[in-house]
Order: structure tokens, then sequence, then C-alpha cells
């Protein structure tokens, strides 16, 4: 069963999946090319630094990828086909999540091959490091994490969808008031901090996202 | 065989599917021992429910003019002289049943019909 | 009897404007079970319902023996479906669709399935998004038998098909059915489709069921009356007169129809001083045409 639930996930996903593999896997190789050229170690920690944003962009967008190919053609049909099929509720839903984080795993492999042939090929500062496993690990994380935010809100109906992206603007929109009121206070900045304050999971996204540091 | 079933007619299928057979066999279009279609092969050749056909199979049994052999199909019996006649008449006694049925509709009397038949019978002799 | 699906005092409120009201069904195993009505009728949401796609507010029900929806997983392995619109994944191909569906039944007949696909010419390298409405419907159908089911559910499955690919469903239907021991549970607004095929029947209109029997029933006890000379009131006929009106116009007959028609009856239109012209058999469409005027009528 979940073979086939595999392969549907697979035919759905691999056109955007191929993109963000090459992605993944020159993201590193970018952030530290010109590590070379500059030669001082405070130079190509803000170079380095200037990549770091990218990293967990790419994971919360194949996240939300592989979370909404999960869901849409199930949707589209508006779920008559899962609902007839012989398998429990939670069990269509967890081999669907299961497929997902497996076809995950291809960018976040090519990600830390990216960062091992970088490593390799850049010439580091000596009072700097490189961190290609860690690095990895931080991005399969993060990805896992957005994954499966996405996937709980897309399992949902569009009603939950769009009351979870309301809120959301809704929340935006509060803060742009305020911002034009004069207030110090911003509310969605304070609800970012909340959810990723140690040890919340969204801790993942924060930190610094660079292959080489000190 | 069977191209003019009709689902709508008040007759039920299996009655038709079983005349159309016993018209056959007094006609002498089946002989003794053909095999007829099995209940598979003709319902689904007249889309009607298999159960359908094992009724008009069963009648035909009952009236001795079949055999239904377990495994091997339904058969066609030796039918005698005189069965055969009696299935000949039965089958003219429905066709001008229903002629009659007809004229009464359309308000003709029995004794209009009977000269146009005999008329008829008379045109082409 | 043991029933393959019985519905208990089931309701069921969808919007402002319709409900399924009291719904007592009950689908004796083994039949071919015509489930009629016209569009909008409730005949889809009953289906959803049965297959615990919805959930009653009230009621019981009970499919292959088993309580719904509590053993819906356990019931489903031995329903073959086919519901009103394609389902399917529109960007697999024929070859992986069955592929894909095969996984979830362990009673899956690849041979049936090969022979389906076979049979209706289908071409399994095309997308599912390729195949035309008939194509789809036919792959709807391979699905559904190839499971080897105990239940056949199909819901208007050949609404809007060409009659060779209507023809060419009901062909494999039937012949499923004589191979396999199994119900079906076929509903349609093309009442004659099914005048030959199905063994019991039920009509359901704006929610409710307004007729359950044998075909045969059916329609060797409702006709029409060409009446002449007939009291304005009867007194309680032995029969139920659906309805009573002046007839064409030109003759001075009246038109009758009746439910529960026997041929000694006669004698009651007799007794009441009126003569019996004709006694008119209705097919199954006039019948529940007949049916649902009467059903509709304002009550007096």
């Amino acid at each position: 069963m979940f073979r086939v639930i595999l392969y549907t996930q697979w035919k759905w996903t691999r056109l955007a999946l191929l993109p963000g593999v090459i992605i993944a896997f020159s993201l590193p190789v970018l952030s530290v090319q010109r590590a070379g050229e500059l030669g001082y170690a405070a130079w190509v920690l803000q170079s380095v630094g200037g990549w770091a944003v990218w990293f967990p962009a790419l994971a919360a967008a194949l996240g939300l990828l592989m979370a909404v190919t999960a869901w849409r053609e199930d949707h589209r049909g508006g779920h008559v086909y899962a609902l007839s099929l012989p398998i429990e509720r939670w069990r269509y839903a967890l081999f669907r999540f299961a497929a997902g984080a497996v076809l995950l795993a291809a960018p976040i492999v090519a990600l830390w091959v990216g960062s091992l042939v970088a490593t390799a090929a850049a010439p580091i500062p000596p009072t700097l490091r490189a961190y290609p496993n860690t690095l990895a690990l931080r991005f399969g994380l993060a990805a896992l994490v957005a994954y499966g935010v996405f996937f709980a809100i897309s399992a949902g109906s569009a009603r939950t969808a769009a009351f979870v992206l309301g809120g959301v603007a809704a929340l935006i929109a509060f803060d742009v008031l305020l911002q034009a009121a004069g207030a110090e206070l911003s509310v969605s900045r304070e609800v970012w901090a909340w959810l990723t304050r140690t040890p919340g999971p969204m801790t993942v996204f924060t930190g610094r996202w660079m292959l080489i540091d000190v | 065989m069977f191209e003019h079933l009709d689902p709508r007619s008040p007759i039920p299928l299996y009655d038709q599917i079983a005349t159309r057979i016993r018209s056959a066999v007094a006609a002498a279009e089946l002989a003794p021992g053909d095999v007829l279609p099995s209940v598979r092969q003709l319902a689904k050749r007249l889309r009607v429910n298999p159960a359908t056909v094992v009724q008009a199979y069963r009648e035909l049994e009952r009236e001795g003019f079949v055999e239904m052999r377990q495994g091997a199909g339904t058969f066609v019996r030796e039918v005698g002289g005189a069965r055969r006649k009696q299935a000949r008449s039965e089958q003219a006694k429905r066709l001008v049943r229903a002629l009659l049925k007809e004229a009464a509709r359309v308000g003709l009397d029995g004794d209009e019909i009977a000269g146009a038949l005999q008329r008829e019978l008379g045109g082409t002799a | 009897m043991t029933y393959a699906i019985e519905t208990r005092g089931v309701c069921r409120r969808l919007g402002k404007r319709f409900e399924i009201r009291d719904l007592n069904l009950g689908i004796p195993g083994g039949s071919i079970y015509g489930f009629l009505g016209p569009n909008g009728a409730g005949k889809t949401t009953t289906i959803r319902l049965i297959l615990a796609q919805l959930r009653a507010q009230e009621g019981e029900i009970t499919v292959l023996g088993e309580s719904i929806p509590a053993s819906i997983h356990r019931v489903l392995l031995r329903v073959g479906f086919v519901p009103e619109r394609p389902h399917l994944y529109p960007g697999l191909t024929v070859d992986e669709t069955l592929d894909y569906h095969s996984a979830f039944y362990p009673t899956w007949d690849g041979g049936r399935a090969e022979n389906l696909v076979r049979g209706f010419g289908l071409d399994r390298s095309l997308r599912v998004a390729r195949l035309s409405k008939g194509e789809t419907g036919q792959l709807m159908v391979v699905l559904a038998l190839a499971q080897t089911p105990e239940l056949l559910v199909l819901d208007e499955a050949t609404e809007g098909l060409d009659p060779v690919v209507r023809r060419e469903i009901l062909e494999a239907l039937v012949d499923y059915v004589s191979q396999q021991d199994a119900t079906v549970f076929i509903s349609s607004h093309l009442v004659h489709e099914l005048e030959r095929v199905c063994d019991w029947i039920g009509f359901m209109d704006d929610g409710l069921m307004v007729a359950d029997m044998p075909i045969k029933d059916f329609k060797e006890g409702i006709k029409r009356l060409r009446v002449v000379g007939a009291p304005a009131t009867l007194e309680d006929p032995p029969f139920v007169l659906l309805s009573r009106e002046a007839g064409d116009g030109v003759t001075e007959a009246e038109l009758w129809v009746v439910r529960g028609w026997e041929a000694p009856m006669k004698s009651y239109v007799e007794g009441v001083g009126a003569t019996l012209r004709e006694v008119i058999d209705l097919d199954l469409e006039e019948g529940f045409v007949e049916l649902l005027r009467t059903a509709r009528a304002p009550k007096q």
C-alpha cells in the first residue's frame, strides 16, 4: 500500500522536486564561492552570512511543496476516492505524510552532498571551520518541520487553510495599524519570537545557517 | 432468436424468454440434444438479470422442453408430436389474444375481427 | 431475508432545503436493486451515507452485516463503488491506476481486470485525464469488478454515456453477477435502462422513499383503467386509486391509475355502476411518473 502511495506522490512532485534538488545542491557551493578570493575571515563570514537566509527559505518552500502536493489530488476529487478505499483515515494520512517525508530526503541529501563538495573545494581561512553535517542536519529538520506544519494545514478542508492564512493576514494587518498609530509593539514579531523560543520546534529556523563559521 | 425481447411489456421477461425457446422447439428450429446458451452467456447477451434466465430455464424444464444437467449445460429434450402441437396452439392462442386486446382498444368487436381474419386468410390462400 | 444493505430511521439534513427523513431501506442479498428517482431526489446522499462518506444524524445503517460507520474499513474491502462523478487521479495512466487500486484489495483479480480492459479496448498507457467520459466510466467499472466485491454500489454509473458504452457496462455487470453471487445497488434516473436487469426497485423523491418492492409486483399491480359512468366518490375500493382524471377530452371515459390491481376487481367497478372499458399496462417509467405525481400531490 505504501509503495503505491509513494509512487503517486513521486509522480505528482517529480517535476518540482528536480529543481529543488539542484538548488539544494548548489546553495552551499554558491555560499562559499567567493571565500577564496576574500581571504580575510571577517569578509568570508560576511559573504557566507549573506546567503544564510536562503537555506531556511528553501526548507520552507520544499516543505510547502510536498505538503500541498500530498493532498491536492484528493482535495480536487472531494476525497471521494480516498474515502472509498478500505483504509482507515489516520493510516491513509500517515502513509501520505511518510511518502512526502521520504521524497523530501532527496533535496536534503543533495544539500549535504553539496556541502561536502563545497567544503572540500573552498579554501577555508585558518581561524574558521566548515560545518557540512550540521548545516545539512539543520536543513533537514527545518524542511521536515515546515512540511509537518503545512501538511497539517493542507490536510484539513480549504476552510481550515483559509482560516489559518486569514489569521496570519489579520495579525500582519493589525501590526500595520499599530505601526501607523506609532506604537512600538509588533504583535507578529512577538508571536514569532514565542514560536521560536527554545525549546519549540520552530527554533530550527533561527540560528546561523552558515557552512563556514567560527 | 431473442431479438424481440421487450422489457416494457407486462409479460415478465422470463416468460418472454421461455416463450421464444418453446416456439423454437415447436418449430423444430431447435432439435433434441441441442445445447442452449449458458445462463451467463444469455444474461450477458440480453443484459438481463441472470436470475431471469434461470427462471426461464426452470420453467422450460418443468414443462419438459429442456433438461438442465449439472455442470454440462441445458439441453433440448425430445418433444413428442402431441406436445409440440400443443405448444404451437398455445402460441397461436397468445397471438390471437394480443390481437383481440388491441382490437378492444380501438373499439372493434369479435365479429369484425373474425371477418377480417377470414378475408385475410382467404386472400392469401 | 438477509439484507446486503439495511437502514433504519436514517436522517440527514443537508443545507436548509434538503433532508433525508426516516429512511428505511432493505436491499435483499443477491438482488439487483434499482434505486430510482429524479435528479436531486437524494440518491447520491443516500449512497454517501451507506458508504460512510457522510454521517447520519439519526438512525442505523448495516452493510454486509456490519455496522456503519464503525466497521466501514472492513466493509469497504468487500464493496465495489462507482461514484456519480469520476474520482480517479487524473495524472495517473490506466496502468498506474490499476496498480494503485489493486494494492488496497487482497481479493483483486488481475485476470478479470485484464479481460475487462481488453474487452473495453482501453489504452493502458493513456493518462486518466485524457480518457473520454465513456472510457473513464469503463475504467471505474473495471476497478470495481476486479476487486471481486460482494456488493456493487453504482451511482448513476452510466449517466451521460453513449448507448454503446452503456450497453458494454451493463453487459460487464451482468456477466460478473452471473459468475459471482453479488448484490448490486444501482442508482439511476433513467428508468427504462434498469427495467431489464433489476429484480427489485426502490423509488426516492425529495428525500423520501416512495415505493420499494420486487419489480414484478410493481409491474403487475399498477394499471391505467378507462372507466365510464363512475360515481364521484368511491366507497373503499379494493385497490389504491392513485389518480383520476377526465381523460382525453374526446371520449367520455375517465382515466384512473390504480395500484394493487387484480383481474377480479372488475366486479367492484361494475358494482358501483361503472363500465370498465380497458385495463392498460403501465411500464416502469409510466408507473414511476404516476407514483411521483401522487407522492407530490398536496394531501387533503
